[in-house]
């Protein structure tokens, strides 16, 4: 990734505003706030993004009518629409006036990743590596195959998504329970020592030359430190 | 016989009720205008014959010189005479003695009718006086007139010779009947077709009409609301039935659209703070929790989702809650220091404004303190959302026939005449809506209007967009 991708989020609800922002953050993006219609489409006409989520029920402005302003004057940015309405009118209504996918509230925060990435994907502003390679470590997302060196090694599903999850965000420090529940999902009520049990095959894994790529953070939790970092 | 009836459509039991009345009415006129054409026309050839008869009789008996009461020369001879004066071609006659044999037969040419023989009953009527004595009789199946003349050497004497029996065919009267029955038989069957067709025609277009309304009526059981009966111009009872339906319908209309309202609403209001509350807790788990300060915010907002939840649900329960009226606790309020009291609690809720009471003349009502309260605090709440700080908000009550009005007034930025039209409807927000950084929950105003209504009173707002909106509720005295 050569810059950071901008996303602005059009969105008058407080509460929705600051966990989208916080969460999108996690994630890597840039992301701006406007809480009206008015305020979102002044903002769209002076920097550029590469993403809208926009809310339909704002306060001024209807946010069909803030999407057909972007495209009337010519702006391709991908628009992503959230609305408590679940009809199929409005879903056409939505896409009819210029948005690009359109998602119910209540959603999932994971769906939510998932269509930017693909919003992102088609739009052309990044290109999904299926490869991630990270010193003599190479991960393939298609395959799912890990090779340390060239050489093949056999990771359970768990630990290949531990790993992923490592080599996406180098250098950040995990704590067990955010490991849990991002690997193992919310769902899991076990306790954080399984996570050390995984860690520990996975370093077996990697091999003994490679121990220290999975660093533990005393008190804290574990963090991916290729060599090159 | 009426359940055999229930079967029928409406128009064939109109058509068939006004056939059969049609048919007894023209059948009853039909025998009444024969019977008296019948009697016309026999009285008047009775009277025909009898005053034909007269002159011939008076006649005779001066001839015969038997004008004389004590004359003995009434005889076979003369009697003969008589019978031949009296015998046409239409009429017989023959002279009965006093024994009521026949003495003379007036019937000479073939072509002269066959006199009947008499009938004793009526001879001896007339043998002892009575003058007109007329009666049909059946010969051969026709049906012959005949009437007796008692015969009297003067009109009026107590003296009778004998009696002269004239009879006559009624084979012309029965042409002339005959005739008239059958012109009278096609136009009445004309009347009936003519009246029965103009009848199947006049119900069908009257029903026509409920016809119209029950093929509505189905559109409408299958959830097409929208649609009306269109029955212009009339103004008798099915225009009036129509008018009154589509009335109906108008009134259901609205009450489905703002039940559909009130539930994708009601939807509205409790998915979005759900939408908050999922998302923050994701992100959380995902793994904002290692920063202390995202979680703190995350969790302040989560705090704020639920808290609101808790207030729709609460207010929502305060609804259904006051659709039973017995759940209210009516006690005397002494009102002019029952406001001053609440304008004391009431400075607890705004330090930016300020609250006048514009004192009304002294009364007591029955109403429940805690409701009123409640409707006077949320009344208050949102003027104080809706209007600039330092606007007074001013508090005042007066009179009015069998209720008092208290009203709450505010120099906010009051609202458009489509607000106001559903400012009383749950979760209904104006277009001018704060964002919900100040929300309330939108039943607000809707319990309110609930809480006024279990107290037996009612509510309403005026407002000027611009200038300020005055919500006035009254409640029974």
């Amino acid at each position: 990734m050569d810059h950071k991708i901008n996303i602005l989020i059009i969105e008058d609800d407080p509460v929705i505003t600051e966990f989208l922002q916080t969460g999108l953050k996690y994630e890597g993006y840039e992301v701006s706030v406007s809480n009206t219609g008015k305020d979102g489409m002044d903002i769209m006409q002076q920097n550029i993004y590469d993403l809208v989520i926009l809310d339909i029920m704002l306060p001024d402005i209807e946010g069909f009518d803030v999407c057909r302003n972007f495209r009337s004057y010519g702006s391709d940015v991908p628009v992503l629409m959230l609305t408590v309405r679940k009809e199929v009118s409005d879903r056409v209504k939505g896409l009819d006036s210029g948005a690009d996918d359109y998602l119910t509230k209540p959603f999932s925060f994971d769906e939510l990743l998932a269509r930017i990435r693909a919003l992102l994907r088609r739009s052309g502003k990044i290109h999904e590596n299926e490869e991630i390679q990270s010193g003599k470590i190479v991960l393939d997302n298609k395959t799912r195959e890990v090779r340390v060196s060239g050489k093949l090694i056999d990771l359970t599903p768990t630990e290949f998504a531990m790993m992923k999850l490592f080599m996406c965000s180098p250098g950040r420090v995990f704590t067990r329970e955010t490991l849990l529940n991002r690997v193992l999902g919310y769902n899991y009520d076990g306790g954080t020592n399984i996570i050390d049990v995984h860690i520990s095959h996975l370093r077996r894994k990697l091999g003994k030359m490679n121990t220290s790529l999975i660093r533990t953070v005393h008190g804290v939790g574990y963090s991916f430190y290729p060599e090159e970092l | 016989m009426i359940n055999m009836f229930k079967k029928y459509s409406l128009r064939t039991k109109l058509v068939s009720l006004y056939t059969a009345l049609l048919i007894l009415s023209v059948i009853l006129v039909s025998y009444h205008s024969y019977w008296n054409i019948w009697q016309l026309l026999i009285n008047n050839k009775a009277s025909h014959l009898r005053a034909r008869a007269k002159p011939i009789i008076e006649h005779w008996l001066i001839e015969q010189g038997l004008t004389d009461p004590d004359s003995i020369k009434f005889n076979f001879h003369n009697a003969l005479a008589l019978a031949h004066d009296l015998t046409s071609r239409d009429a017989a006659a023959v002279v009965l003695n006093r024994k009521g044999e026949v003495i003379a037969n007036g019937k000479r040419l073939l072509e002269e009718p066959v006199a009947p023989s008499p009938n004793v009953q009526y001879f001896r009527k007339a043998i002892s006086g009575v003058n007109e004595i007329t009666y049909l009789k059946e010969v051969n199946g026709e049906r012959i007139l005949v009437f007796l003349i008692p015969i009297r050497p003067q009109p009026g004497s107590r003296k009778i010779f004998g009696v002269i029996q004239i009879s006559t065919s009624l084979s012309d009267i029965n042409n002339i009947l005959f005739l008239h029955a059958s012109r009278q038989i096609t136009a009445m069957g004309i009347i009936l077709i003519l009246g029965i067709l103009f009848g199947y025609w006049l119900i069908g277009i009257s029903l026509n009409e409920l016809h119209k309304l029950s093929i509505t009526c189905q559109e409408i059981a299958k959830g097409n609301l929208g649609r009306r009966i269109n029955i212009k111009n009339r103004k008798d009872e099915i225009g009036k039935l129509a008018e009154s339906f589509n009335l109906m319908i108008d009134k259901l209309e609205n009450l489905f659209s703002s039940q559909k309202r009130f539930v994708a609403n009601a939807a509205h209001e409790l998915l979005t703070p759900l939408t908050g509350l999922r998302g923050s807790l994701e992100v959380l788990l995902r793994g904002a929790q290692d920063d202390p300060e995202a979680v703190n915010r995350l969790s302040k907002g989560m705090f704020k989702e639920v808290s609101h939840l808790i207030q729709v649900c609460d207010r929502l329960l305060g609804l259904s809650h006051l659709e039973n009226t017995s759940n209210i606790s009516k006690s005397h309020i002494i009102l002019s220091e029952f406001i001053e009291e609440f304008k004391r609690k009431a400075k607890y809720l705004t330090q930016t404004h300020s609250i006048i009471i514009q004192k009304g003349p002294f009364l007591v009502l029955m109403a429940d303190p805690a409701l009123l309260e409640q409707i006077l605090f949320n009344l208050l709440s949102n003027s104080i959302r809706y209007s600039p700080p330092e606007a007074p908000i001013i508090l005042g009550w007066e009179l009015i026939p069998d209720y008092v009005e208290i009203r709450v007034t505010d120099q906010g930025e009051g609202m458009d005449s489509k607000t106001l039209t559903h400012v009383f409807e749950p979760f209904y927000r104006g277009k001018n809506q704060k964002s919900r950084d100040e929300k309330g929950t939108g039943l607000g105003l809707a319990l309110v209007k609930s809480m006024v209504e279990a107290h037996g009173g009612f509510i309403g707002i005026k407002s000027t967009h611009g200038k300020g909106s005055t919500v006035f509720f009254a409640l029974p005295l």
